[in-house]
């Protein structure tokens, strides 16, 4: 086996570890305040790479499309909230991960409809090009999907830990009970959490598609990909979310590179599985858990 | 007859319990019988559409109304059943007939561990793990390709032997049917049996929990997996009369997206209900011949996409105003006349 390969193998683990990641922590936001398991979050990655190549093909400039994409399927995540999940906010679990089913099939076929089939790309931000590096590629777009990825995660720790609102989502997360009774809207955090899960699936999205284009019918693997990720680590820590998406990435990559041809695919998910059912806690411990 | 012979014929009666059977499945059984009479070919290919995927949704009532648990991956037990029977009949020669019932045990033989495996989890987290399970299920499929046919899949599958009275797609429906309704009478008296409040008692989703029957003695464990086997069989049995009903087999046809629909019909229909399975099923594959043939004509647009906006609407409505499905419609009816007589 090659050096090279490694380290291509690395390289695409770590892009596509930071794809998942970015989905684990749209679902972690969710999950965290409202115990939805939003089956959707896929189709607001696909909605925001679909609406940026719309915006740019009119002549809009990238980070206006971009803009404009987020602001759209942030629209989409609140019409998710206040129309499907409130008016059902009491029903059991897998009713509500049901209900976001049904979004994510009607948000497909829409896409479908004003779309059609054609999968879509966009160009490298900022025309950067790939680098050889040791007989290894990395493709332009490769570090600006990595930087996206970490910028979130400094966003969302910055916002979590450091402003009111933050704090205030936390709490709901923490103990809804308590939020409410000093003067928290729990339904107003719940419709945060679905908007602010939307956005960060849209900026995804859009960062996305020149690596790996986008299509109507992208959302539902990346929705699988990022709950694989969001359980392995653990859904109930960001920081879970992060190490499993990374995992995943690594996994696939690793086994594309190393693992017979045609087989990578099953090994490398059979492999996650068996790591997931060992451990199905989580790898990183819930916090107040000990070990 | 003597007394104690009859109160003798009446223990015994109540020791082996004869199976009830509800008389609507009788009247489905008459309707299906004289439906070939007047019914096209065409109408014939779609209810036997409806018919199979009743049947695995069945398996789901069982899993998911009595014990309890959502799963995402029947296709690869409905998969496992169509290349079983396919690759017994294409390599060994086999009968059909004989195949059947191989390829059910098969499903059920693979689901057991499965199931041991993935059971010992709680809550909504089990159906994202099916959801994983029937990925690698397709991936599989598809790299095996010297056994499987790779993407491309099997054809040329042998048909069932039959008394050639009537054509083989008249054949099939009766087959499947009466397929459909033996389920129907196995899973009623299922749930009405000590093996199903057992399963109800461990039911997460309705009123049950899992420590409580565990205490009492119930092997929580051992029910979950008996029915996620149950229900793996029945997908199998409908797997392999579909490999055997249109003689060539993909990979797709077992994917993701046949199970969710396969789970979003059975949730449309009702899981508490066997019959919801049927009405969901029909629902669902109706409204895909409708959209699929005649709105992108009427409408324009692509293939494929009225149906997808129509399942996103029909499930969320459903779930928002009748969250047990179409089935509890005629007892909400009820409800609300006697609410308005008071």
């Amino acid at each position: 086996m090659e050096a090279s390969t490694v380290l291509q193998s690395l390289i695409s683990g770590l892009t596509l570890g930071c794809i998942y990641a970015a989905l684990g922590l749209g679902l972690f936001v969710v999950y965290g305040v409202t115990r939805v398991l939003n089956l959707a979050q896929g189709e607001f990655v696909m909605l925001g790479g679909m609406l940026t190549v719309s915006f740019c093909s009119m002549g809009v400039p990238l980070l206006g499309a971009i803009i404009l994409a987020v602001i759209v399927t942030i629209i989409s995540g609140a019409a998710l909230y206040v129309l499907v999940i409130k008016p059902a906010r009491n029903a059991s679990g897998s009713t509500l991960a049901f209900l976001t089913v049904g979004f994510a099939y009607a948000i497909e076929g829409i896409t479908l409809l004003v779309w059609g089939w054609e999968y879509h790309s966009l160009t490298n931000f900022l025309g950067s090009s790939s680098i050889h590096l040791w007989g290894a590629t990395i493709f332009g777009q490769a570090p600006w999907v990595v930087g996206m990825t970490v910028l979130m995660v400094v966003g969302l720790y910055l916002f979590f830990g450091r402003t009111m609102v933050g704090k205030a989502l936390r709490a709901c997360a923490d103990e809804p009970l308590g939020a409410r009774s000093v003067g928290i809207s729990v339904e107003k955090m719940a419709l945060l959490s679905f908007v602010l899960a939307a956005g960060l699936g849209a900026v995804a999205g859009a960062t996305i598609t020149p690596l790996t284009m986008t299509a109507y019918n992208v959302g539902v693997p990346l929705t699988i990909k990022g709950l694989l990720a969001a359980f392995l680590g653990g859904i109930h820590r960001a920081e879970g979310v992060i190490v499993g998406g990374l995992l995943v990435g690594f996994a696939e990559a690793l086994s594309a590179g190393l693992m017979p041809t045609g087989y990578h695919d099953a090994i490398a998910l059979g492999l996650l599985l068996v790591v997931f059912l060992a451990r199905p806690q989580g790898l990183l411990p819930a916090r107040g858990e000990a070990g | 007859m003597s007394p104690i012979v009859n109160r003798a014929k009446e223990r015994a009666a109540r020791l082996v319990p004869m199976p009830r059977v509800p008389r609507a499945a009788l009247i489905l059984l008459a309707v299906v019988a004289v439906l070939p009479l007047i019914g096209s070919a065409y109408l014939m290919s779609i209810l036997i559409k409806v018919g199979l995927h009743a049947v695995i949704g069945m398996g789901l009532i069982l899993l998911t109304g009595l014990a309890g648990q959502v799963s995402l991956g029947q296709g690869v037990f409905y998969g496992t059943g169509a290349y079983v029977s396919a690759l017994l009949c294409l390599r060994f020669g086999i009968s059909p007939w004989l195949a059947m019932p191989l390829a059910a045990a098969a499903s059920g033989l693979l689901a057991a561990p499965i199931g041991r495996a993935i059971l010992r989890l709680r809550g909504i987290i089990v159906a994202g793990v099916t959801l994983t399970v029937n990925l690698i299920f397709f991936y599989l499929v598809v790299s095996v390709s010297d056994l499987t046919g790779g993407a491309t899949g099997l054809s040329q599958i042998p048909r069932f032997e039959y008394p050639k009275v009537v054509s083989y797609t008249t054949f099939i429906f009766y087959a499947v049917w009466l397929l459909a309704v033996l389920c129907l009478i196995l899973t009623t008296n299922l749930a009405s049996s000590r093996v199903g409040r057992a399963l109800k008692s461990v039911n997460v989703l309705g009123h049950g929990t899992e420590d409580t029957p565990q205490v009492l003695g119930i092997d929580v464990m051992h029910f979950k997996v008996a029915a996620y086997v149950g229900a793996a069989v029945f997908a199998g049995v409908a797997g392999s009369v579909y490999a055997h009903h249109i003689s060539v087999i993909e990979p797709h046809t077992f994917s993701v997206q046949t199970s969710v629909l396969v789970a979003i019909m059975v949730v449309l229909g009702g899981v508490t209900n066997p019959w919801g399975a049927i009405v969901g099923s029909a629902l669902i594959v109706g409204l895909t011949e409708l959209l699929r043939e005649v709105a992108p004509i009427v409408l324009g647009g692509p293939t494929g996409s009225y149906e997808l906006v129509a399942y996103g609407v029909v499930l969320v409505l459903t779930l928002l105003f009748l969250p047990s499905g179409l089935c509890s419609l005629p007892a909400r009816i009820e409800q609300w006349r006697r609410g308005r007589r008071l």
